[in-house]
């Protein structure tokens, strides 16, 4: 699904990627861990297609695709995700305004026909519903007085109701409760944990591992993958540190 | 017609550009395109309806009701709204019957036209005006409004047209009355907006707001003063500019408080967004304060659209020029938001969507002479 090939990247001449290659095949869960500093949101940035991120060297295929070739609304028609680390503010725009336009927006980019506003709202209330988050709070502006959970929470109402084929969630453990962590968690297994699905889990902490068991651990240092093992090289990092890995 | 236009040398004319308006006034008047498009709006009662073009009424597709069509008793000394003179005229007195929406469209056909309203409200006398304004040419409107004890005003005005709009307000508003004067340009054309509102009785309201939407090298140039002469009197102005290309908007809304209008509350924000760097918002508000026991606040922004929004909305699968309508739309929607008539709102809101969608729109409603 996803195939990246010593990817090197940066931000105003600073190189941040140095090389990264990763394999995701349909079903795969993976995950990303490692210090701060080591890339790993620039990693995020780079697959969703955010300006001010260049590629210098590398490739990144999505479905046989160049993914690096398609603008960011591009990549999310073809089923492409991002998690966001901090979801943003837009005031004077809904939640349910933001999404409608954005799904119809993919539909009719791959030749689909729109949703009428009727079914939205039905898909829109049931995968609210699955999260915790009301009608009332769709019909808020987006992520405005939300509070860090609820931003996390609706970053997922928004997976499941857009359902891409891979999601490059950045950080989505960050600043949860261990509440609002399971809710997430089971947001993730539900949506995604699926056949054709794929997931990219950037984190820093061992806890949404164990919420969300991934097939794959990966360990980012100094902008390459470093290490890969299975679940228990999460494990092992909670336990012994980045600092004997990266080292 | 020899026209003695003000120089920019002016403080209060020193972002308009007048230089269009002695072409228009030289020009003779075009043909209406027929049929016009349907421009009249739909609402529970229906009220009286007049098309001017030109300035002319057209007496055919007008239906007057109680408005009177004549010379008016007083003019103005506003450098532009001088030239219009006579018009139309709407006197509701207490205890009239229910009106509806009075709908008024102005159509230009290539050359200059000069027209005066008037809105005289009696005491606890409600009305609703909306004017729509198309076609191509300049169009100058003055309005006089004089609203007596409690009486409740409200003009929204729909600038769709190409050309010049000039449209001079001079309005007083008795204890407890209400005024709202609400102005959406999304047209093609340069306009000239001025406002000057009294509040002259205790506990009135007084509320002149908008959006101002330009691209290409368009002008839009309003000027405000809002004057509190008695006590208790609130007073809001919510303007919004979204400037593109290398057009230029410019607002200067004046609060005056008198010496005893205690208890004043007015509030003004002006806020400006900027969709190229190559484009220029102006914002200036003004407090003059003379009385000690008063709250006014006023905030003004110019700023760009928000990147990491669009960024957002990008990752969402919404692609830049739909995610810049959106969020565009957005900025606005304070000023619209505060139309009470929901006919009137939505076409407020649909001629902002519109213009966002397409870019402005074509003077094909009415043919202009080319």
């Amino acid at each position: 699904m996803l195939r990246i090939e010593n990817l090197q990247a940066g931000v105003a001449d600073k190189p941040i990627l140095k090389g990264l290659s990763l394999s995701v095949n349909p079903g795969e869960i993976h995950a990303i861990m490692g210090p701060n500093g080591a890339g790993k949101s620039t990693l995020g940035y780079v697959l969703g297609g955010r300006d001010g991120y260049e590629v210098t060297g590398g490739s990144v295929t999505f479905e046989g695709a160049d993914l690096l070739d398609m603008s960011a609304d591009e990549r999310a028609a073809a089923g492409l995700f991002l998690g966001f680390q901090y979801p943003v503010e837009i005031p004077g725009v809904s939640n349910v305004q933001f999404l409608r336009t954005a799904l119809n927006a993919q539909r009719r980019a791959r030749g689909e026909a729109e949703m009428s506003a009727g079914d939205f709202l039905r898909l829109a209330r049931a995968q609210g519903d699955a999260l915790g988050v009301s009608m009332d709070m769709m019909k808020r502006a987006v992520n405005v007085g939300f509070s860090g959970g609820e931003k996390k929470r609706n970053e997922m109402v928004q997976m499941g109701i857009i359902q891409p084929k891979l999601a490059v969630l950045d950080e989505t453990d960050s600043g949860l409760d261990i509440d609002a962590l399971r809710v997430v968690a089971d947001g993730i297994n539900r949506i995604m944990r699926a056949p054709g699905k794929s997931v990219l889990l950037i984190t820093h902490y061992q806890r949404l591992l164990d919420l969300v068991e991934p097939h794959f651990v990966h360990v980012l240092a100094g902008g390459r993958i470093v290490r890969s093992g299975g679940p228990e090289l999460a494990h092992e990092l909670e336990r012994d540190g980045y600092a004997s890995i990266a080292a | 017609m020899t026209l003695a236009l003000p120089s920019n040398r002016q403080e209060a004319w020193r972002w308009s550009d007048l230089s269009s308006l002695p072409d228009f006034a030289a020009r003779a008047p075009g043909a209406l395109a027929s049929p016009l498009p349907n421009l009249w709006l739909d609402c529970a009662i229906p009220g009286p309806r007049l098309l001017f073009v030109d300035g002319r009424l057209v007496t055919e597709e007008s239906n007057l009701g109680t408005i009177e069509i004549g010379a008016h008793q007083e003019a103005s000394d506003h450098a532009l709204a001088r030239h219009a003179g006579e018009g139309w005229t709407l006197r509701l007195d207490a205890g009239h019957a229910p009106l509806g929406l009075v709908q008024i469209v102005h159509a230009a056909t290539g050359a200059a036209d000069h027209l005066a309203g008037e809105i005289l409200l009696g005491e606890d006398a409600q009305a609703s005006v909306v004017e729509t304004f198309i076609g191509e040419g300049w169009t100058n409107r003055f309005t006089r409004m004089r609203l007596a004890r409690s009486a409740r005003l409200m003009l929204s005005r729909r600038i769709r047209s190409s050309g010049f709009v000039s449209l001079t307000e001079d309005a007083e508003v008795g204890q407890g009355a209400s005024l709202t004067v609400a102005t959406l340009a999304a047209g093609a054309a340069d306009t000239r907006l001025d406002a000057n509102i009294r509040l002259t009785g205790d506990s009135a309201f007084a509320e002149a707001g908008g959006a101002l939407l330009a691209r290409g090298k368009q002008r839009h140039d309003a000027n405000l003063v809002l004057r509190h002469e008695q006590p208790n009197g609130v007073s809001r102005q919510v303007w919004r500019s979204v400037a593109d290309g290398r057009a230029t908007c410019s607002v200067a809304a004046r609060v005056e408080v008198a010496r005893g209008a205690q208890k004043t509350d007015g509030e003004q924000s002006l806020k400006g967004l900027l969709l190229a760097r190559t484009a220029t918002v102006n914002a200036k508000p003004e407090l003059e304060i003379y009385a000690d026991d008063v709250k006014c606040a006023h905030g003004a922004t110019v700023g760009e659209l928000n990147r990491d929004a669009l960024f957002y909305l990008a990752s969402r699968g919404v692609p830049e020029a739909e995610a810049k309508a959106l969020l565009t739309s957005a900025f606005v929607q304070d000023a619209l938001a505060r139309i009470g008539e929901e006919a009137v709102r939505e076409a407020f809101e649909a001629d902002a969507e519109k213009w966002l969608a397409q870019g402005s729109f074509v003077p094909s409603e009415v043919e202009g002479r080319t």
